[in-house]
């Protein structure tokens, strides 16, 4: 846009740009860390049939799934403070920064509670009558077998769901929150190097995601290290059986986040 | 300011004239992603030289960066590349003469494009090896191997992720409003701008999108009924 | 000692037990035959509860449970009183052999970890597994892993062991290795009862055979009588289906 492209702005913004990860990573966290609660407790009455909280934790994921995350966040934003004000609480002091993870940890949560669901339900019903057999409680035989092999099978939709939220992150900028994508605006309004600014944004992402897929892809391998032995045999089934596997837990990403 | 249920109702019916843009800025993304998802997906599968590490690249990259981020750089990049082209070879063609709304087909069927080929390529692994080792025993090529006997399993087996991916894409179409495209979104930013009500506006929105998606998901299950209803033939 | 009085379970308006009565005494083998769909895997699975029975009565020892409204401390002890060899095995997949059979002495019975190790290790040696102490259940066979289950089972010292067809998902090759432990602590006056299709096995290991059709026990008697001249026509033609093939394919 009247300037031409100058490598050097690349490094330039790159760099200034890094202490905004923090922002962009505090987004991230909070927002998971809620949203596992929430993706818990909702996942919790569809899995045990409870009557009325089933259908409403049907009509919450529903909801979250069915709408993109920039108008949930307006949503957020704008309704958040008439709603609380309706019972007397003023939050219009309150930064904006909560409403965005409160609204990001609702967005998470309904896709975690998905996930969990099915990690759960993936976990071989003949497990828990071997643990039932031995004498264990329901509560033993939830935290003991089912919770650890859950939580292998759901690493790899847990890191697409990780790194999908750290790609939503970045429509916080519309309601103002300096993170890394807003930052990257208003870096080169002097030099007019949009274009170099962007780039170095894309790049501090990729790296952000690839580090996390690296991360997760240690965990799982650990926590998945008892089902190991036989793809090292080179058994052709489950070697294949495996990579599906990885592929459809990749796959999930189609549903288990936007992509902005 | 109180809550206009009203409001909502109003804002319902103006955004109903957006429908068709998000709807197209979908339908084209989803379908030249399709397009290029198979082409990157044949290429990664069959290991094509050359080719092979630039599409695994390609995947990656989009995959690990959000989609805002190729919009952005397709909007300030491509026509800083269109014009230094033209003007190096003296054409009198200027990039101000693309309609911006080109520049958001090009870029979010650049991003669909990575997303769909993992759902084409899990498609096509899907299918049973034997199946295309009996349509060479059979006496096919391999391009009639694929277009007889796997694209129509693969296609089956992906029609799941397919819909989960246009899903995506139709709540992905809001990120239009930063080539300034008005989009149910935008849209409802412009209602609820002029009225003072944001809340009743993007209330209205999430409806909307959230009956489009529900309309997906049916037309969905409706498609695997039928193709399954081919799949299980006579046998238990 | 075991007593299961008319012990009633139905599936929707299919009755699949129409009222067992089941007395299996201190150290006794008891064999459970019968054609599938007999419900013999199902009354196995009332015992300790896997499967909820519609009505009855089960003792074990001096736990007495009345199966109509049992409370959920009265199925806890059930299956404390109980251990299972299942058809799959069902090995906790995360853990390793040894793990295995420890699980339930460590978080049911509360022994002490180290106790619990001597012990695993033990009753694997005595299952021939001792070598194979640290492997994870995708890193045994078939039979190996049964064996495994026999160990986890055996180590809750139990009032009854409950075998669910324990040879029916190996392969045949498989099959001797774990029949062979199956008879050597039936010898061990371990009171057992087993579902099984091999009929030779039962007849060899077995006290007394119980021969069941479509939900209810049709005959039972000694082994020797039973096999030899069966009383009921439905026994007879269901031994004469199953006997030609077994008894060579040992």
């Amino acid at each position: 846009m009247g300037t031409s492209f100058d490598i050097s702005y690349v490094f330039d913004y790159f760099v200034k740009l890094l202490p905004y990860i923090r922002i962009t990573l505090t987004i991230v966290g909070c927002s998971l860390l809620i949203g596992l609660g929430i993706g818990l407790l909702v996942a919790l009455p569809r899995m045990y049939r409870i009557p009325v909280l089933q259908r409403f934790s049907q009509v919450y994921v529903s909801f979250f799934r069915g709408t993109p995350i920039l108008i949930q966040l307006f949503l957020f934003y704008y309704g958040m403070p008439e709603m609380l004000k309706l019972i007397h609480i003023d939050v219009t002091k309150v930064p904006a920064l909560y409403f965005v993870i409160f609204a990001y940890a609702l967005h998470t949560g309904a896709f975690l509670s998905e996930s969990i669901r099915g990690a759960v339900g993936a976990v071989d019903r003949g497990q828990v009558e071997a643990a039932y057999a031995v004498g264990m409680t329901g509560y033993q035989a939830f935290g003991r077998i089912v919770l650890p092999q859950a939580l292998g099978i759901a690493i790899p939709v847990f890191a697409n769901l990780v790194i999908a939220v750290l790609k939503d992150t970045s429509l916080a900028f519309s309601l103002g929150i300096m993170e890394l994508t807003g930052k990257s605006q208003t870096l080169p309004t002097m030099s007019q190097h949009f274009f170099e600014a962007y780039l170095s944004l894309a790049l501090i992402y990729f790296i952000i995601s690839i580090a996390l897929e690296k991360l997760f892809f240690a965990v799982e391998r650990r926590l998945l290290r008892y089902e190991g032995d036989r793809d090292r045999d080179g058994r052709a089934a489950s070697g294949r059986k495996w990579l599906n596997r990885r592929f459809s837990g990749r796959l999930e990403l189609q549903k288990e986040g936007a992509r902005p | 300011m109180k809550l206009d249920p009203a409001f909502i109702w109003t804002a319902f019916i103006e955004l109903l004239s957006a429908i068709p843009t998000t709807l197209e800025i979908a339908g084209v993304s989803v379908l030249c992603g399709i397009l290029i998802g198979t082409a990157v997906a044949l290429v990664r599968i069959y290991r094509v030289p050359v080719l092979h590490p630039i599409a695994s690249a390609y995947v990656t990259f989009i995959r690990g960066t959000p989609m805002l981020t190729h919009l952005l750089l397709i909007l300030f990049g491509l026509p800083m590349l269109i014009d230094a082209v033209a003007e190096s070879l003296g054409i009198p063609f200027r990039s101000v003469s693309i309609p911006m709304i080109g520049f958001v087909y090009i870029s979010f069927s650049i991003t669909e494009g990575a997303y769909m080929s993992e759902v084409v390529r899990s498609g096509m692994l899907a299918v049973n090896r034997g199946q295309i080792e009996a349509a060479y025993a059979v006496g096919m090529t391999t391009p009639q191997a694929l277009r007889r006997i796997v694209f129509p399993q693969a296609f089956a087996a992906a029609l799941p992720n397919l819909s989960n991916s246009a899903i995506g894409m139709l709540h992905a179409t809001t990120l239009a409003f930063a080539a300034s495209v008005v989009d149910i979104n935008a849209k409802a930013q412009i209602v609820a701008a002029t009225n003072w009500k944001f809340f009743e506006a993007y209330l209205a929105a999430a409806l909307l999108f959230w009956g489009l998606t529900f309309l997906i998901e049916r037309l969905t299950a409706l498609l695997e009924k039928r193709i399954n209803s081919y799949n299980r033939g006579g046998v238990a | 000692m075991i007593r299961l009085t008319q012990i009633r379970k139905s599936f929707g308006r299919n009755e699949v037990l129409k009222g067992i009565d089941l007395t299996v005494r201190k150290g006794e083998v008891v064999a459970i035959l019968g054609p599938s769909g007999s419900g013999k895997t199902t009354l196995l699975r009332c015992i300790n509860y896997l499967e909820r029975p519609s009505d009855g009565e089960i003792e074990i020892g001096e736990l007495r449970v009345k199966c109509k409204h049992p409370s959920k401390q009265e199925i806890h002890r059930l299956r404390g009183k109980s251990a299972m060899v299942f058809q799959q095995y069902n090995l906790f997949k995360h853990k390793t052999a040894a793990e295995n059979v420890m699980e339930g002495l460590v978080v049911v019975q509360k022994v002490p970890k180290e106790e619990a190790r001597k012990r695993s290790v033990e009753l694997l040696e005595k299952v021939g597994l001792g070598a194979k102490l640290d492997a994870y259940p995708s890193q045994l066979s078939g039979g190996q892993q049964q064996r495994v289950g026999i160990a986890r089972a055996l180590a809750l010292n139990p009032e009854v062991i409950l075998f669910d067809e324990p040879t029916s998902a190996l392969d045949p090759e498989l099959v001797g290795e774990v029949l062979a432990v199956i008879r050597k602590i039936a010898k061990e006056g371990i009171t057992m009862i087993i579902v099984t299709h091999e009929m030779n096995f039962a007849q060899e290991v077995a006290n007394r055979v119980v021969f069941m059709d479509q939900g209810a026990v049709v005959e039972e008697g000694a082994p020797n009588e039973l096999f030899r001249s069966p009383k009921e026509e439905r026994t007879r033609q269901f031994l004469q289906r199953m006997t030609p093939e077994a008894v060579y394919s040992i």
